[in-house]
């Protein structure tokens, strides 16, 4: 009996099992798909591929395997240019400065995302939880246009970095109020109120000779008192400029428009708001006057203890508050970066915005596309994303910025998030990255002293009408 | 009527032609072709990735053309490209800052590298090891050397203004104005081809023969005297190879100003190779940069006639047994 009970109970399993299998219909053979990514060489997306290669599973069954292409920032331009328009259709997704999305999305290399979102519930979910202001500088082609072709891999903006050792010492307020008439900012409320005489203040400052007494001891160096980015490289220099730039009222060639460069460019509002950035370099490190001090240089000075506040990005921000790199790990706040005063009083804090978005490209088979925009999700999930600012990265979806709890999340956070109000953005026209050289070239002349302000702003609007009249966006 | 004679059925048999391998493949190895098959691939790999690429960029030099815009059509300029870089004054500035640095990089190697040739001519204790020392910045990746210059000139943390700045007390700046970016880009350069310049001359220098200088110094000729009748004639055609030579690659300087200075203060270092490269891949004017190259190409080419009249020179001077 005992037999036979025990032969129909591995009859019963084997049915089971048969059952089992015919219920669940077959599915189709996993198929191996690899979708390669260039991307910058950092914290964002470095953090990004170990994420991935942990956590993500497709939801299609398909072995989906995110290969990045790190390449160093300083080249990312010209190396993704090199390959999208030599046509070997290497990548399959892109980290994308904004400013680059008009060149290519007319070079036809970036695909249009609109009709994904549209039969996408969740893709359309994501995008209206996107903070307007990520929607209209990383995501859209036309300018500010309903043309989708990005999501934020990483936003990003300019910060202060400073020193609570220094700044918080009760000897340096009493000394710096002594001096100035002012306070030496030390809490985020304080640093609110920092405007760029302020800051040129702090220069002077903590400007320190080695043996000098600093904070509650000696520089055992010569100390310096900030710095900002001033290098030729990429769009270094441009970046804090533009800033300077739109807080004192003038701005950069509108892409909107049809008016020439020449009188916006070179306002005598803008002539000053550049002679007054490049008045501050003096309280700079040396580097400054060789104009190399670029996002990477300013970092490492800080990092080394060798300047009590910089203005640099926040995706720069993880390796300084990591010990194992950092001098000051344990002595880093972070607060707004410096603003304009206006006559009122109250303070314009306008600067360029930062991060990258990521794009699909155009010669991806409806199956790496699927798969792609499966990433897109998990990427933006709320999840990973929460993960993402807790080690180093940032987000700009609502959702998250909103959470009760997101200022607890790293140390940048609320002056990452108050910035949002401020931003605004370099052009996305195809020509930006030869409006960009030469603009670059013209202010290094003038950081290194070889031109003056206006000189400098003269030639650039030259340049801009120039080939923007060649290229009939100008009349 | 002839009985027919049959032909064997073809064997292989050690030592003899397969029949088969007579027909195309047969052909194809006979001996008078292997030479021309054996140097086929090369040539092939030539004319793909070097002859087709110059041809094609030449008749691009003709063309308005954006290498990013695929689908606008080039449009035909004729020798615009070239009459408006040759009439632009940023490319007669590149120029002129490529001259500076050929001479003062090259004038540099030559005296370095004959100072550095006289030194190791002679035996001294652990000789071998320094020459290897010195010989090695030869060795290394010119980006790598850009690098380590940037490193050493860095004025917060560099070696080189650290160590200025304990004697002066004061922060040295090297790449702060065009003359001393010249000289910064021309050190870094001279470092590392000087080695270059002191192989060709002690090659020369090892060459004279030691009973010359037994000779001179039964004359009691005095070292000058020595150095200029017998050394210097020795190592005169060598030196003007080095010359030339040098004089070729540092007009094509481009990888140290660019990891050193990316062009900077200003363009006063941007040399016409790093010029070129902002032309083709900055402002993405394709038809424009491929001209330049062109441009660059013509001033290769009589360098290079010039060195290859030294050499021919040296032959009809020297004779063939030196």
């Amino acid at each position: 009996m005992k037999r036979l009970q025990m032969g129909f109970t591995a009859l019963a399993t084997a049915a089971g099992v048969v059952l089992a299998g015919l219920g669940t219909p077959a599915p189709a053979a996993a198929k191996d798909i690899v979708i390669n990514m260039a991307a910058p060489d950092w914290l964002p997306t470095r953090f990004m591929q170990d994420e991935f290669n942990r956590t993500y599973k497709a939801k299609s069954g398909n072995n989906v395997k995110l290969v990045i292409d790190f390449i160093p920032w300083p080249s990312y331009y010209q190396r993704v240019a090199a390959s999208l328009s030599s046509g070997e259709k290497k990548y399959q997704m892109l980290v994308t400065d904004s400013q680059w999305l008009g060149d290519f999305v007319e070079g036809g290399h970036y695909l249009k995302l609109n009709k994904y979102i549209d039969k996408d519930p969740e893709l359309k979910a994501m995008l209206d939880d996107m903070h307007q202001v990520i929607k209209d500088t990383s995501s859209s082609y036309p300018y500010k246009s309903n043309n989708y072709y990005g999501f934020p891999q990483f936003p990003d903006n300019l910060v202060t970095y400073y020193r609570k050792d220094l700044f918080c010492n009760d000897r340096e307020r009493d000394a710096f109020k002594a001096k100035y008439h002012k306070t030496l900012p030390c809490y985020y409320a304080e640093w609110q109120n920092v405007d760029w005489d302020t800051w040129g203040d702090i220069g002077e400052f903590f400007h320190r000779k080695k043996g000098d007494k600093l904070g509650d001891g000696v520089a055992d160096d010569d100390f310096y008192g900030i710095a900002f980015q001033a290098g030729k490289g990429y769009d270094f220099s441009s970046m804090q400029i533009n800033s300077l730039i739109w807080e004192a009222g003038g701005d950069i060639w509108d892409e909107t428009s049809t008016k020439p460069a020449a009188g916006v460019v070179n306002s005598p509002i803008a002539v000053k708001a550049l002679e007054r950035y490049l008045d501050l370099l003096k309280w700079a490190p040396p580097v400054a006057k060789t104009g190399q001090m670029d996002i990477f240089v300013i970092q490492d000075l800080y990092m080394q203890g060798k300047v009590a506040a910089i203005v640099d990005w926040v995706g720069l921000a993880g390796p300084v508050i990591d010990p194992k790199v950092s001098k000051v790990a344990d002595k880093s706040w972070f607060a707004q970066p410096p603003g304009w005063r206006k006559p009122d009083g109250s303070i314009n804090r306008f600067m360029n915005i930062g991060g990258q978005p990521f794009v699909l490209t155009t010669w991806n088979s409806p199956e790496v596309v699927h798969e792609a925009l499966e990433i897109v999700k998990w990427w933006l999930s709320k999840p990973v994303q929460i993960n993402f600012v807790k080690h180093g990265g940032e987000s700009g979806m609502l959702s998250v910025l909103q959470d009760p709890e997101y200022l607890t999340w790293a140390p940048w956070t609320r002056a990452f998030s108050d910035n949002y109000q401020w931003q605004k953005d370099i052009w996305h026209i195809p020509e930006f990255f030869p409006m960009l050289t030469q603009q670059q070239e013209q202010f290094d002349k003038a950081i290194t002293g070889q031109i003056s302000a206006k000189q400098a702003l003269d030639a650039v609007a030259a340049f801009q009408d120039k080939l923007l009249k060649e290229d009939g966006r100008i009349k | 009527m002839t009985p027919r004679t049959e032909t064997p059925p073809a064997t292989f048999t050690p030592g003899r032609t397969r029949p088969s391998a007579r027909g195309f493949l047969g052909w194809v190895m006979a001996p008078q072709r292997r030479g021309p098959l054996l140097i086929a691939p090369a040539i092939a790999t030539l004319v793909v990735v070097n002859i087709f690429p110059l041809m094609w960029s030449y008749g691009l030099s003709f063309f308005h053309y954006n290498a990013k815009r695929i689908a606008v059509p080039p449009h035909w300029r004729g020798f615009g490209n070239y009459v408006d870089l040759l009439s632009d004054s940023d490319v007669w500035g590149r120029f002129q800052n490529t001259a500076v640095i050929v001479i003062g990089s090259v004038a540099v190697q030559l005296v370095v590298g004959f100072l550095l040739a006289l030194l190791f001519s002679r035996e001294f204790p652990l000789r071998r090891y320094l020459l290897m020392l010195v010989l090695a910045p030869m060795m290394l990746s010119l980006s790598a050397v850009g690098v380590f210059f940037k490193l050493f000139y860095e004025p917060t943390l560099g070696f080189i203004p650290r160590l200025v700045q304990e004697f002066t007390g004061q922060p040295f700046v090297i790449l702060d104005t065009p003359v001393k970016a010249n000289v910064a880009i021309i050190c870094a350069d001279a470092w590392m081809w000087s080695p270059f310049v002191m192989l060709l001359v002690l090659a020369g220098l090892v060459s004279v023969p030691k009973y010359l200088y037994e000779a001179a110094e039964i004359d009691r000729a005095s070292a000058w005297r020595r150095f200029r009748t017998i050394t210097f004639p020795y190592i005169r055609s060598l030196l003007l190879l080095a010359l030339l030579f040098r004089t070729i690659e540092t007009f094509k300087i481009f990888d140290v100003p660019y990891v050193l200075t990316e062009g900077g203060p200003g363009t006063s270092t941007e040399t016409i190779s790093v010029y070129l490269f902002r032309v083709a891949f900055n402002y993405f004017q394709t038809g424009r940069a491929s001209a330049l190259g062109y441009i660059v190409l013509f001033g290769v080419i009589v360098l290079t006639s010039l060195y290859l009249y030294a050499i021919q020179v040296r032959r009809e001077t020297e004779g063939p047994s030196r």
